[in-house]
């Protein structure tokens, strides 16, 4: 079929369609006093007395089933409203609360009013009316439940959407007249259709409605949206109205495609303020947002919910039997279910990348950059070990979202993987050494094995200070000079000699004569002078002791011990002798000199 | 003063709620057959057809009606709970949808000397000649008994008895007398209906009996125009004084709450009130009653702006244990610089009210 034939059709359809709306507009108000007339003159005998009476009967089971339901549900539907809120998004767990307890208690309502209806030999019709009618009072009070959970008209603190207190009651009030007129329009013109026969007038009554209620949301559209401070955007109120109308027209001219249009229409008028919507969950106290990403997530998932609710909506208004919609044959569907599908995964990799990238940003940011005078600190393993995995989750996930892409868009992708597995055992063979070196210094690096400004050993006679960590070498400067880069896969046994404590021992060569346990004392001393020395104290772990070790000829060997953190050994040690070699010229003894004494006997 | 008139309200709709009781459980009877009914009614509604029945009944209907009128009167403001609304609407259209009911069956005696007013007269009347007489009792029914249902429950809920009478039971009770009483009445209906189609004799009784009220029905409804109308203008002047009294006052005021809340309103209204128009979350089981004591505040400086204590709130706050407190629904605001905590969170329960000393927030 060519693009005028089609045209043509379709120009006849609308014209059919208008024709038939203009005689429900001619023949509707008489037929509708018809039927008002008549159920008044149904309800003026007996079985309308009866009727009225089984109402009743159901409103008051209904009522006191819910009823009972609060007088128990009450105080925590009270907690739940007088909970602490300081943020809109402390406002939504309380929020959902409230929305549970109510939807229960109409739930409860529903179910007791139109299980009690079976209970009563209703006149002919009369059972479908009521449960029409119990319907129409359900929607309108779940209306009323979902409109009063996000807008929560007098309630400013419990509100879910950023809007001021005296639009929250107008605003309220229209959608609730705006569901009413979708619902009449709805409930009561089908009831007139299959109980009277009155097709005209339920045309008219269906018109009037879906008229009133455009009506007012074109007129909400400029009262809520139209004063938009921010000059250079395109004004919302116009596009809103936009959408109105354009749902309206087509609804003019087929009443199944104007409801997919206003289903339509809705998506993307959420879509349109569902950036402003979510980020005011994640408002700070000075009415801006600071953190971006969560609400970006939540932001790209709401968008796509939406889409797919507006679809799911689309296909049950359509009455598309969704079960063998997947085994369509239609290229055309069979292709949008797939997009769908890409889209979900596209989705899901999006919420799984973000979450990953802020857990390590986040864990990044809170490293403290290295510095040079702290000594080794521990955050550079981080820095070195966090981008990696950020790089390899990235990559990761891309290409398990290319290939799931591809595999949910029909694509054959077994091939793929085989090749892929082919060239990555022939990459592995050659870069066998590249990723022993790379997966060792993951394990250095997960192990704590040094840390920049360390002094350790290798295994390969290397020694020297890790100036820098890489992915695949470690930097170790030789305290002469030379910069070593050694290969983790060839690092092997590593000793570090900057780790918790060292141990730092020396020889004390004394004359022979001295006092040993003077020694001792004095040794003692300095090493108690020592640990109080604003200096080198603060470094010294165990104090300065020493004793006789040896006894040469002519010579007493004392050997001294103290223990230090890492890396003060040195400086510790040179005031030691400092001070030992003060205290011994006080006490009037010298270091061994190795003088030998040789007794020469006169030749005989 | 302000005791007394609680007092008798309440007394005055208990009486009115025993009279409907017994109304239904005679009507519930018609489930057993239209014979029952007549036979027990000598017993259920005999007494009210008595002359001190009858007077005690007209006397406390008037006086709730005049009180109920009073209590708009006495209104500060639109804040109130759903209850409240409810009860106040549904009290509002009783009387004009229940004036029809009563006038024929109290003054149709007196004017017409031989007329029967029996349940098979009534019903004959209600099922087959004007059914929308049954209509508008069949609402009359649900008016009445949900407002007298909110009253009981909420002033029976709040007494230490509630828990020995089986809290938990009283709603079911509550809402089976009308079901059965509307069931009896179907039931009956039909069996009148298929009388009038077998039973020609009774019939003629019947149209015999209902012609003798049609002679009366244009003095009658001259009547019932009448009592319209005042009841309508007396609504109004209820109205009129509410509006007034809300519009008179105009200079605002302002009270600070625990948890940094702050709340401005018209000066005089309660503390309570302040509370309800700010979103302010403050426990009120018995909705401004002062009965219940959950609203009680702790005022921490402005005590000398607020109205004085009255002897029902002493006896509240004494019977809660908290005598140096205030009932936030009592206390009205007459001036600036009123600070105040408020001492049981927003979520108590009448179970707050019946044992305080037990009750601490779970």
């Amino acid at each position: 079929m060519n693009l005028a034939e089609w045209s043509v059709e379709a120009l006849a359809a609308s014209r059919a369609r208008f024709e038939m709306l203009g005689r429900d507009l001619v023949q509707g108000p008489s037929e509708l006093a018809n039927v008002i007339g008549g159920t008044h003159a149904a309800l003026m005998t007996g079985m309308g007395v009866r009727a009225f009476t089984y109402v009743v009967i159901l409103l008051l089971v209904g009522i006191g089933v819910e009823w009972l339901f609060w007088s128990y549900a009450y105080a925590s539907m009270r907690a739940a409203q007088a909970a602490p809120i300081a943020s809109p998004r402390e406002a939504l767990r309380p929020g959902l609360r409230r929305f549970f307890l109510r939807l229960v208690g109409l739930l409860l309502f529903a179910a007791a009013a139109i299980g009690t209806s079976a209970a009563f030999s209703w006149p002919r019709g009369v059972q479908e009316l009521v449960i029409a009618a119990t319907l129409f009072v359900v929607v309108l009070r779940f209306a009323w439940i979902v409109i009063a959970l996000v807008l929560a008209p007098g309630q400013p603190r419990l509100r879910l959407v950023p809007l001021a207190e005296g639009r929250a009651g107008w605003l309220a009030a229209l959608a609730m007249t705006v569901v009413f007129l979708f619902a009449f329009g709805r409930f009561a013109p089908d009831l007139m259709t299959r109980l009277a026969g009155a097709g005209h007038a339920a045309g008219a009554v269906r018109f009037a409605a879906v008229t009133l209620s455009c009506l007012l949301l074109a007129v909400a559209a400029f009262a809520f949206f139209g004063r938009r401070s921010r000059a250079p955007r395109f004004p919302r109120s116009f596009v809103l109205a936009l959408l109105v109308g354009a749902a309206y027209l087509t609804w003019l001219l087929s009443p199944m495609w104007g409801t997919i249009a206003a289903i339509g229409a809705a998506v993307i008028a959420l879509q349109i303020g569902l950036r402003e919507l979510v980020f005011f969950f994640w408002r700070e106290q000075d009415g801006e947002v600071h953190d971006h990403v969560l609400p970006s997530i939540v932001l790209s998932a709401a968008r796509f919910s939406v889409v797919l609710v507006g679809l799911g909506i689309a296909a049950i208004v359509l009455e598309a039997p969704l079960e063998s919609l997947a085994a369509a044959e239609s290229p055309l569907v069979r292709f949008s279910l797939r997009l769908v599908g890409v889209a979900t995964l596209w989705l899901l990799t999006h919420v799984i990348w973000i979450t990953i990238r802020t857990a390590i940003d986040q864990r990044l940011a809170r490293v403290p950059a290295p510095g040079k005078h702290h000594g080794p600190d521990p955050s550079s393993r981080l820095l070195t070990l966090l981008p990696l995995l950020r790089v390899t989750s990235a990559v990761l996930l891309l290409v398990m979202l290319v290939l799931s892409s591809l595999w949910a868009l029909g694509l054959e992708i077994t091939p793929v993987l085989a090749g892929a597995g082919v060239v990555g055992l022939a990459l592995g063979f050659g870069a066998q050494a590249l990723v022993r070196d790379v997966i060792a210094g993951i394990f250095y690096l997960a192990e704590d094995a040094f840390r920049i400004g360390e002094y350790i050993e290798s295994g390969q006679n290397t020694k020297g200070m890790v100036e820098r960590i890489t992915l695949r070498t470690v930097a170790l400067r030789h305290h002469n000079g030379p910069l070593h880069f050694v290969p983790y896969g060839s690092l092997g046994t590593v000793r570090n000699t900057s780790r918790d404590w060292v141990v730092e021992k020396f020889n004390l060569p004394l004359p022979v004569d001295v006092d040993s346990e003077k020694i001792r004392k004095l040794i003692k001393k300095v090493g108690e002078e020592m640990a109080a020395d604003p200096e080198v104290g603060p470094a010294m772990i165990e104090p300065l002791k020493g004793k006789l070790y040896r006894i040469d000829p002519g010579v007493k060997i004392f050997r001294c011990k103290f223990r230090t953190a890492p890396g003060n050994q040195f400086d510790v040690r040179a005031q030691a002798f400092r001070r030992i070699e003060a205290a011994l010229t006080a006490m009037g003894v010298g270091f061994a000199d190795g003088k030998q004494t040789v007794l020469l006997s006169a030749p005989a | 003063m302000t005791l007394d008139l609680r007092g008798l309200r309440l007394a005055t709709g208990l009486v009115l709620t025993l009279f409907v009781t017994g109304h239904m459980a005679n009507l519930m009877l018609g489930m057993h057959s239209l014979a029952a009914m007549e036979h027990w009614r000598p017993w259920l509604m005999g007494p009210w057809r008595s002359a001190p029945g009858q007077a005690l009944l007209v006397c406390s209907a008037l006086v709730h009606i005049a009180l109920g009128l009073y209590s708009i009167t006495q209104r500060r403001s639109l804040t109130m709970s759903k209850t409240d609304v409810v009860q106040l609407c549904l009290g509002l259209v009783t009387p004009p949808l229940l004036l029809n009911h009563a006038i024929v069956m109290h003054m149709a005696g007196e004017v017409t000397p031989k007329f029967d007013a029996t349940y098979g007269q009534m019903l004959a009347v209600y099922w087959s000649f004007s059914p929308g007489y049954a209509l508008q009792q069949l609402c009359v029914v649900m008016a009445v008994w949900i407002h007298a249902a909110v009253g009981l429950y909420s002033w029976l809920v709040l007494k230490p008895v509630w828990k020995r009478i089986g809290g938990g039971l009283i709603l079911p009770v509550l809402f089976a007398i009308p079901v059965l009483a509307l069931i009896g009445f179907a039931e009956a209906g039909k069996e009148v209906v298929d009388k009038l189609a077998s039973d020609p004799a009774w019939r003629g009784h019947i149209t015999d009996n209902l012609r003798k009220i049609v002679q009366v029905t244009d003095p009658l409804n001259a009547l019932q125009a009448r009592i319209l109308l005042v009841y309508g203008l007396l609504v109004l002047a209820a109205a009129a004084v509410f509006g007034w009294r809300m519009l008179r006052e105009r200079t605002t005021v302002q009270v600070a709450y625990d948890e940094g809340f702050s709340a401005r309103g018209r000066r005089g209204l309660s503390l309570l009130e302040m509370s309800l128009a700010n979103d302010i979350p403050h426990a009120h089981v018995c909705s401004a009653r002062g009965r219940c004591g959950t609203c009680r505040v702790r005022v921490e400086t402005g005590a000398e702006s607020l109205s004085p204590k009255k002897d029902s709130e002493i006896q509240t706050l004494a019977r809660v244990g908290a005598p140096e407190a205030r009932l936030a629904c009592q206390a009205r605001v007459l001036g600036q610089g009123v600070s105040v905590t408020r001492l049981l969170p927003a979520y108590a329960d009448a179970s707050a009210a019946r044992a305080p000393e037990e009750w601490v927030a779970p």
